[in-house]
């Protein structure tokens, strides 16, 4: 009888909502090459090797694979498969059932501190993969609201640390303390200082990265996992302690690694903009740049333009 | 070319429109439209002094924008016949060629476009491919990154006759690059443009890789590709050779270039898929090889001639493994890679076969065709009676059908097929097939139906898909229900709602209307036709409360046998399920509905003496199984 077929491991990714499809793959590797996670992150990252693993019934390499955990469904693989296969969709089926068999990510997600969180949720709306949610529990004998992660969907992105409006969640090596400790430029006479937060994932090329380390000490590269983890009041912090210039690098639209944190940050830095024009300080103090996968070399024009731009503030 | 054109028998008819097409396979008569090139042919030597005095520059797009060329111009230096034309598009009126012509006095601006009527034997088309353009893939940078160039850019810059005399320079800087990157399946094998593997690519990157090797022996290359593909004599062992000259086969396909905006420097971003890892390497060019896609006008050209696309817009063959360079419409055949892509040596053999194919025809003074065709009968069509119809044109997948409003509709013998979807779509029984008239299948019908109708599971079959099915059911001994009774018709669009319904009046337990799929169907659109109806049949049962699996539509292949088995099988199944009494109340119950709507076809000819033939025939078959010991 057809019912009682054993189902194999590509049976059952076929059968999750976006896990069709991976059959028509041919290997030409279009995906890795899209991806960044291989470059950035995680030599062994395949996306390509892991829709083979699926179709080779491979399901505990698949389960183990760093591919199933580290893709953070950007898509930009998606539309330059000419296969037309959603790689992202087949990678989520196959967490789905890595989940289901008892595995956990390896990612380092965020933490809700419970003495501070006031179950207010907007972490659980700004988050792109719907990781918190909000529980209630009894705390010495009254019930009350809190925010709890799941930590198979966190990819660590910031986006609710940022959102958070008391602190309450915090990402180990990005937390606000961490971050906010980086802000800091040494006055320097006639020269513009400027921070620049770039995000993880907009520089595809190695050495746009080397070049904004190779600037003088007047220029201060902050490492942020995504343009949407940025803080406005990091950046009005910044400004207070006398930095001149706030520069925020994040992905192309479309192109987030984080699904929607470029979006989210082009709204922050230009509510900012107008916030600090209301207040008389000159525009162009706060920028949001967002550099495509195409754009090689372009971040060093963008710094030097804000930089000659505030030499004339300075002057 | 030059050959051709000087042949006594050949005659090159250059910037010429073919703009109609009528008659059929030997009598063709062909409108032409020779556009005015304002150069008197008969007078123009080619010597180019017009050339050289106009002012205008245009881009020349023989050499892919290379090169400019004037608005007095030949595309190339070996064009045949050396003729010199005038771009009126971009002229500007200056004269200036005129008086450089002087004495030969072959411009003349008051040219017109002449259309001439010719009779024609038969048709070749070669209408060839085109190329596909890159700049819809934004991961390329064509036409953004100067030095990223199309195949067709490397074929002008590499060759003596081009605008660089052959000398390859980048278009950034005119520099000789030393790093080229070759990238294989740019638009096809992509489902987001072209499905299809565009055939000669893997050996055109080769053979250029090899090119450029030989005339710069210090050049890095590399070749970007899914798969290299060469199956044909000597191409594997030319691939070896690229190997063995140092040239670089990388698996991957690239995900996107990059360009250093100072030096023009190209960087591929690929997954070295030997290597399972991602890789930027850094080139001073790179030349995409791009799809080959149907010439943007093949719906104009396909209209004209009255011949159909296979998906994608290459032109349809009569059969793609047994008759490859036919097209449907008798006397048009297909050349070279109008009918789908080719390389150069298939693209000849295929020229050679659609010459001889159409030889055959210029040496015949009869043409043989097929004999079951269709046969109006004028005085039941209603298109004589002066009424709208055309609904048998509609049906023709071959345009063999005329219809004009006050005579009846005509069948263009020579052009028919004999599908018999005109037959079974007219709905005055005005239109009669030879070899499967109404009586004649009408007859089968009803002597198969002779004895223990309700016990039937009575099948439809077409020729030349689900009868091959049954048969290889039969042959390969796939066990299917005894009570299967199955008739032949030619397609299923010959298959007529009134069968149907006379199946069911005479109390056919189920009846099957099976067919081809509709990508194989022998008649083109046939299935097609035959599907609506089947789908209008599906629910009008259904609306009359028949018990659903009692009338099945399946599309069958000749290859299906084990599927022809297991249908007839489910369909008995279904009649057991229901039960005798059940069924018997149900056919009883619609037998004047069914009798009703088959009552249209009683009154064509020859449907009388349907009911003779059948007692004969019945008697025959019950004699039969008598001496058969049954």
């Amino acid at each position: 009888m057809e019912s009682e077929k054993v189902l194999t491991f590509a049976d059952q990714v076929r059968a999750i909502p976006g896990g069709e499809h991976f059959d028509v793959c041919y290997s030409c590797g279009t995906c890795v090459s899209k991806c960044m996670i291989q470059q950035k992150l995680e030599p062994e990252y395949n996306p390509r090797r892991l829709l083979r693993m699926v179709n080779m019934d491979m399901r505990e390499e698949a389960f183990e694979s760093p591919t199933t955990w580290l893709c953070s469904a950007c898509d930009l693989c998606y539309p330059a498969c000419p296969q037309e296969i959603h790689i992202s969709g087949v990678i989520g089926a196959v967490k789905q059932l890595a989940v289901e068999a008892g595995y956990t990510s390896p990612l380092e997600t965020v933490v809700v501190d419970e003495s501070l969180c006031s179950g207010c949720g907007i972490c659980v709306m700004t988050c792109p993969y719907e990781a918190p949610h909000l529980i209630e529990k009894e705390v010495n004998g009254v019930m009350d609201r809190f925010s709890e992660v799941d930590a198979e969907k966190c990819m660590g992105c910031g986006m609710c640390v940022a959102a958070c409006p008391i602190g309450a969640i915090a990402r180990p090596g990005v937390s606000n303390a961490e971050v906010a400790s980086q802000i800091k430029i040494k006055k320097q006479k006639d020269v513009p200082t400027l921070a620049v937060f770039v995000c993880d994932w907009s520089l595809r090329v190695d050495e746009d990265l080397e070049m904004l380390e190779s600037y003088p000490d007047n220029v201060r590269i902050i490492h942020i996992p995504c343009s949407g983890r940025i803080d406005p009041q990091m950046a009005l912090m910044g400004l207070r302690s006398g930095i001149d210039g706030v520069m925020v690098c994040g992905c192309a639209p479309g192109e987030c690694h984080f699904k929607r944190g470029n979006y989210v940050s082009t709204c922050k830095i230009s509510l900012l903009d107008r916030m600090l024009g209301q207040m008389d300080l000159a525009d162009g103090r706060v920028r949001f740049v967002q550099i495509g996968t195409q754009d090689r070399g372009r971040i060093k024009h963008e710094v030097d333009a804000m930089l000659s731009s505030l030499q004339k503030e300075v002057a | 070319m030059v050959d051709a054109a000087r042949h006594p028998n050949i005659k090159v008819k250059t910037f010429t429109n073919v703009e109609r097409v009528e008659g059929y396979v030997g009598n063709f008569k062909v409108q032409l439209r020779e556009k005015a090139r304002y150069v008197i042919a008969g007078r123009c030597n080619g010597c180019g002094d017009c050339a050289k005095v106009c002012p205008i520059e245009i881009p020349n797009d023989f050499e892919m924008n290379l090169a400019p060329r004037k608005a007095a111009y030949v595309s190339m230096s070996q064009s045949v016949p050396l003729l010199y034309t005038i771009d009126e598009e971009h002229c500007i009126h200056c004269y200036k060629c005129v008086e450089a012509c002087g004495a030969l006095d072959a411009i003349d601006f008051s040219q017109q476009d002449k259309v001439t009527w010719e009779d024609i034997g038969s048709i070749v088309v070669a209408t060839g491919f085109n190329h596909f353009d890159p700049s819809v893939m934004p991961e390329y940078g064509y036409s953004r990154f100067p030095n990223v160039i199309t195949a067709m850019e490397m074929e002008r810059l590499n060759n003596s006759a081009g605008p660089t005399t052959g000398n390859l320079i980048r278009p950034s800087d005119g520099t000789n690059p030393k790093r080229v990157a070759i990238i294989n399946c740019v638009g096809s094998r992509d489902k987001r443009f072209n499905p299809w593997c565009s055939n000669f690519c893997c050996m055109y990157a080769i053979k250029n890789a090899i090119l450029l090797k030989q005339m710069y022996p210090d050049i890095d290359l590399s070749i970007y590709y899914i798969d290299i593909r060469t199956p044909s004599k000597g191409y594997e062992e030319f691939y070896d050779r690229a190997r063995e000259m140092g040239i670089r086969f990388i698996q991957g396909r690239p995900g996107l270039i990059t360009e250093d905006e100072n030096t023009h420097n190209l960087f591929v971003h690929s997954e070295d898929v030997t290597l399972g890892k991602v890789v930027e390497h850094e080139y001073d060019m790179v030349m995409l090889n791009q799809a080959a896609v149907p010439q943007p006008d093949v719906d104009t050209v396909g209209n004209v001639l009255n011949i159909v696309q296979s998906p994608g817009g290459w032109f349809m063959e009569y059969h793609p493994k047994l008759r490859p360079v036919d097209t449907p419409t008798d006397g048009i055949f297909l050349a070279g890679a109008c009918q789908g892509q080719k390389d150069i040596p298939a693209s000849v053999a295929s020229g050679s076969a659609a010459a001889s194919r159409a030889g055959r025809v210029l040496h015949s003074d009869e043409w043989a065709i097929e004999p079951i065709i269709a046969q109006v009968w004028e005085d039941r069509c209603i298109s004589a009676q002066g009424k709208q119809c055309g609904i048998c044109a509609k049906a023709c997948p071959y345009g063999a059908i005329t219809v004009e409003v006050g005579t009846a509709a005509e069948v263009v013998t020579a052009k028919c097929h004999g599908c018999g979807g005109c037959v079974g779509e007219c709905p005055h029984n005005a239109i009669t097939q030879m070899h499967y008239t109404d009586a004649q299948v009408l007859s089968q019908i009803r002597a198969l139906l002779a004895d223990r109708p309700e016990e039937k599971v009575f099948a439809f079959r077409c020729h030349w898909c689900s009868y091959g099915g049954a048969d290889l059911a039969g042959t390969s001994h796939f066990e299917y229900s005894s009570n299967e009774r199955g008739i032949r018709v030619m397609c299923s669009a010959r298959m007529d709602a009134d069968f149907i319904y006379e199946a069911f009046r005479l109390g056919a337990g189920a009846v099957l209307y099976s067919g081809c799929h509709p990508q194989d169907c022998h008649y083109i659109t046939g299935q097609r036709v035959g599907a609506v109806r089947a789908e209008r049949l599906l629910k009008t049962f259904e609306k009359m409360g028949m018990s659903p699996g009692r009338f099945r539509v399946e599309w069958i292949s000749a290859a299906e046998g084990d599927k022809y088995a297991r249908v007839i099988n489910e369909m008995q199944k279904t009649i057991d399920e229901l039960g005798p009494e059940k069924l018997a109340e149900e056919i009883d119950a619609m037998k004047p509905e069914m009798e009703k709507r088959a009552r249209r076809m009683y009154e064509a000819p020859g449907v009388n003496e349907a009911s003779e033939y059948s007692d004969v025939m019945a008697l025959a078959m019950t004699v039969q199984e008598v001496s058969d010991g049954k």
